[in-house]
């Protein structure tokens, strides 16, 4: 009889804890009057404009993003099978924990150099919003510096360690806690900047004070959250598995089928179940939207579902076999990525619209030249890419022990890449030399 | 009331968030140098090591990657963003200054970053796996790419000293904004002293594996990285006085009067500890001990790196960004190319206070009630950048110098005739805001000094202010 009241009593706090998880934003302070939250916004953009086209620096703000996000799923997912792979006895399960950890290793790596172009551009046409919701938090912005270097040693440490699985799995617990916190953060400032009319409320404590101390956290949606860092975490890295084994599955002898079929079909699994809770937990945030943003009646919300649907039977047909569904399962985990990155540009642009701040009347102060720049050197970039990463290809598919011979085309490859490279020097010193000479001698 | 683009403020007291910066930064520089130095370094010797058919070398050259792998690529990567982060939330405006001008050229930078994060994992995987021509081709292309950050980021930071020249403010023109004056001669400065810093830990690194390397091979390695190493200290310090040359005159004051002496005392000592160790591994390489390279290598970061992070930013005074934006905050001039206005006279005539719309509404209107709070909010606002303005230790701390002030119309006199557009020093702004907004922060400061020079930073809103405005 007891138990029954306390269950009652469990079951009833959940569900007021899942009301109020769903009101989300909508609590909290009144806020600002439209007017003045337009004006302020309007204020902190900043006076010397954009130096391109704001709708050229969204799209590429959300490119970038997508690509950043999956290494960041990747680094985190990883470490998640790791731990589990480093508590299991058998042997399939220790030595793909140990592939895990180094999927993760690399991962964060380029998680953080992946994650410099979105801020970049985000910061471009969006300052008021990233600038003001890091300051409302910013103890806690450069703390996320601190525990991403504690992080990253850390995943260091636990690959150093890797043949001990008790030593790799504590330093990879370590790593993935510190990795969610960092992820915390970056989340809650994201979150922080979608409600322009709380800043000065949060900020003054209602008109009392200044919280210039940046230990404040003010905003926070455990479904977001979830959905945008947890959950797809385990699906892509569960398509990561299944790549892995169709990439290593046929050339290399020292991969033995059964692992392959283990490391498939394992990560067919985690895709599935980490893809269903994505589906959830996205259409849950989803819940939380305050309405006045019309999420619930745009286009972009449900493109970002059904992509995630897509994904999930995609992954769903993959079950019967992850070997040669991996590349399709990959197409599909693009597209679901892609979905969700427009989805959540849309709720900023939604909720900045509110107060009349669009990126598209952005000031602009057009040039031409920095672009020029950028566009050669990303140009310049793609030619080296893809000839270090057709050669990191071919070196990882030759038996150990063995040393890849390149073709005479891949020679050429590497020819046209150090050309092209040397020319972007050569033009970046020379366009540097004559600007000098032109300005002061 | 019309605001200005103001964000919330962030206020650190003692260290101030200055040198929040500056520590990140000085992390970041000896990471990257390091690793730029080291991929010119590697590719150096692994051309050696195919040419002269020495393939001992490799061993060398995959532990040295390992090495930039855990360090470099780990606390490098991560404190450059880090740099912006905390840049972000201590001058936000002034980070943006820059971004809304550079944006492009970041994002070039960025190409050559992910070259750099993808080139050393597959250097380091490759090695040994793949023909060595190809490889070389690789290591190449990793050395220009490495070098190429440097490229960008200088012409960025040389900006944030000085445009340079000023055609910037009329043209808006990139070019003349990037390539300024100090451009080359900074650029030259650190290309030369990485190859020191590079030097030094490939010295510690090869004092490890000296067991396992033949003796003909080990001597090469270590004399190769002590002549680089005495050569970028050589042209490092030759480009230094070219640099200096090309600095603007407040700087060169503030290089003669305000810098503290010990920071230079500091670089001079280091520098001669380089040149002497890397003299004594260049004679005598069987002498080089890792108890002796790694710990010279720590030593750049607190007698070489942190005291000229430290220089720089004094320099830069009052300015965050190309002699436009004020380590305050306030735009301070007028960029007509950018259709950017001087915000001075708007605040002069609003005020302070009120042009900020994060200061709680209590304080915008200064009365007898709130005087004191609202110049402790002027303080943290206008003065934190530079001052721990609520103490008197850390950063050019108030208490200091304030000391013995405790009569607000002593601290209005000083203020009033010491912080104006005619007599301010050539490093600080002047002040800006109302009269009265001058006099409450004079209130505050004799108010602190009369408690001790130390005061809680928490600002709140007296009863009355706030239910006057509620």
């Amino acid at each position: 009889m007891q138990m029954t009241v306390y269950q009652n009593l469990i079951r009833w706090f959940l569900l007021w804890v899942l009301g109020v998880l769903l009101l989300g934003g909508r609590l909290a302070f009144a806020g600002q009057s439209p007017a003045e939250v337009s004006q302020m916004l309007k204020a902190m953009a900043d006076p010397a404009g954009a130096p391109f086209y704001p709708i050229v620096m969204q799209i590429l703000q959300v490119l970038t993003w997508a690509l950043h996000i999956v290494v960041v799923w990747t680094s985190v997912g990883g470490l998640l099978y790791a731990i589990y792979g480093f508590m299991r006895k058998e042997e399939n399960h220790q030595r793909l924990a140990r592939a895990m950890l180094e999927l993760a290793k690399v991962s964060v790596s380029l998680a953080i150099v992946l994650g410099v172009a979105p801020l970049l551009f985000y910061q471009v046409i969006y300052d008021p919003l990233w600038y003001a919701s890091a300051n409302l938090s910013a103890s806690w912005y450069v703390m996320f510096i601190v525990f991403l270097l504690i992080g990253y040693y850390l995943i260091w440490f636990a690959y150093f360690r890797r043949q001990n699985s008790t030593q790799a799995m504590v330093f990879s617990i370590g790593g993935v806690v510190f990795l969610l916190l960092v992820g915390f953060i970056i989340h809650a400032v994201n979150y922080q900047a979608l409600y322009p009319e709380k800043w000065v409320e949060w900020y003054t404590s209602g008109g009392i004070t200044m919280n210039h101390s940046g230990w404040n956290i003010y905003a926070f949606n455990i479904f977001r959250y979830l959905s945008l860092l947890v959950f797809p975490a385990v699906a892509t890295t569960g398509i990561f598995m299944m790549l892995y084994a169709w990439y290593f599955g046929t050339r290399r002898e020292e991969f033995p089928q059964e692992y392959i079929n283990f490391s498939a079909r394992l990560g067919s699994k985690l895709a599935l179940y980490g893809g269903a809770g994505w589906i959830v937990f996205h259409i849950l945030y989803i819940l939380t939207v305050p309405s006045e943003w019309n999420a619930k009646g745009s286009i972009f919300t449900w493109l970002s579902v059904l992509g995630l649907l897509l994904c999930a039977s995609i992954i769903f047909i993959a079950q019967k076999n992850p070997v040669r569904m991996a590349v399709t399962s990959l197409v599909g985990g693009v597209v679901a990525i892609i979905t969700v990155a427009i989805f959540r540009e849309y709720l900023r642009v939604a909720s900045a619209g509110r107060f009349g701040y669009s990126i598209y009347e952005y000031k602009l102060n057009l040039e031409w030249l920095s672009p020029m720049l950028f566009f050669g050197t990303l140009l310049t970039g793609l030619v080296l890419y893809a000839y270090a990463w057709w050669m990191a290809y071919k070196a990882g598919r030759t038996p150990k022990g063995q040393v890849y011979q390149a073709s005479e085309t891949e020679h050429h490859l590497g020819e046209a890449s150090v050309f092209v490279v040397v020319l972007w020097a050569v033009v970046f010193i020379g366009v540097g030399l004559i600007v000098i000479a032109r300005n002061y001698l | 009331m019309d605001v200005l683009g103001f964000y919330p403020m962030w206020y650190v007291p003692a260290i101030g968030s200055a040198s929040v910066i500056a520590i990140i930064a000085t992390i970041h520089v000896l990471a990257s140098h390091t690793s730029v130095g080291a991929s010119i370094l590697l590719a150096y010797l692994a051309t050696k090591a195919h040419r002269e058919n020495l393939p001992q070398i490799y061993d060398y050259i995959k532990r040295y990657l390992l090495g930039l792998l855990v360090f470099s690529y780990v606390s490098g990567s991560i404190t450059g963003p880090g740099i912006w982060f905390s840049a972000s939330v201590a001058n936000p405006r002034g980070i943006s200054a820059l971004i809304h001008n550079f944006v492009w050229v970041w994002a070039a930078e960025w190409i050559w970053f992910v070259a750099e994060v993808t080139l050393v994992y597959i250097l380091y995987y490759t090695l040994g796996r793949i023909d060595m021509k190809s490889w070389l081709r690789l290591a190449w292309t990793f050395a220009i790419g490495s070098w190429a950050t440097m490229y960008i980021i200088v012409g960025i930071l040389s900006f944030m000293l000085s445009p340079g020249h000023e055609k910037w403010f009329v043209s808006g023109n990139i070019l003349d904004a990037f390539y300024n004056k100090n451009y080359f001669p900074h650029l030259l400065m650190r290309s030369s002293y990485m190859f020191a810093i590079a030097g030094t830990v490939g010295i510690a690194i090869a004092s490890l594996m000296k067991k396992d390397l033949p003796e003909k091979v080990y001597k090469d390695i270590v004399r190769t990285l002590s002549f680089w190493g005495i050569g970028g200290l050589v042209f490092g310090t030759m480009f230094f006085g070219w640099y200096v040359s090309t600095l603007p005159q407040r700087s060169l004051v503030m290089l003669s009067g305000i810098v503290p002496k010990w920071y230079y005392a500091l670089i001079f000592i280091i520098l001669l500890v380089l040149l002497s160790h890397f003299m004594l591994t260049a004679i005598r390489p069987t002498v080089a001990r890792f108890y002796m390279a790694y710990p010279i290598y720590l030593l750049i970061f607190f007698m070489g790196i942190y005291p000229e992070e430290k220089i720089r930013e004094t320099i830069r005074k009052p300015y965050v960004a190309g002699e436009f934006v004020w380590v305050n905050q306030i735009i301070a001039k007028d960029v007509p190319a950018k259709g950017i206005h001087s915000e001075v006279p708007k605040i002069q005539q609003a005020g302070f206070l009120a042009s900020n719309p994060f200061v709680p509404e209590g304080l915008k209107k200064i009365t007898p009630d709130n005087e004191i709070m609202a110049g402790k909010a002027i303080a943290i606002l206008q003065c934190s950048g530079c001052h721990n303005v609520t103490s008197s230790s850390g950063l050019r701390p108030f208490g200091q110098k304030f000391a013995g002030m405790t009569d607000k119309e002593t601290v209005y006199s000083f203020l009033a005739s010491y912080l104006t557009p005619q007599n301010h020093p050539p490093y600080m702004p002047y002040f800006v805001g109302k009269d009265e907004e001058l006099r409450a922060l004079s209130a505050y400061i004799a108010d602190m000094i009369s408690k001790g020079g130390r005061v809680s930073a928490k600002i709140e809103v007296p009863r009355q202010s706030f239910e006057a405005h509620k």
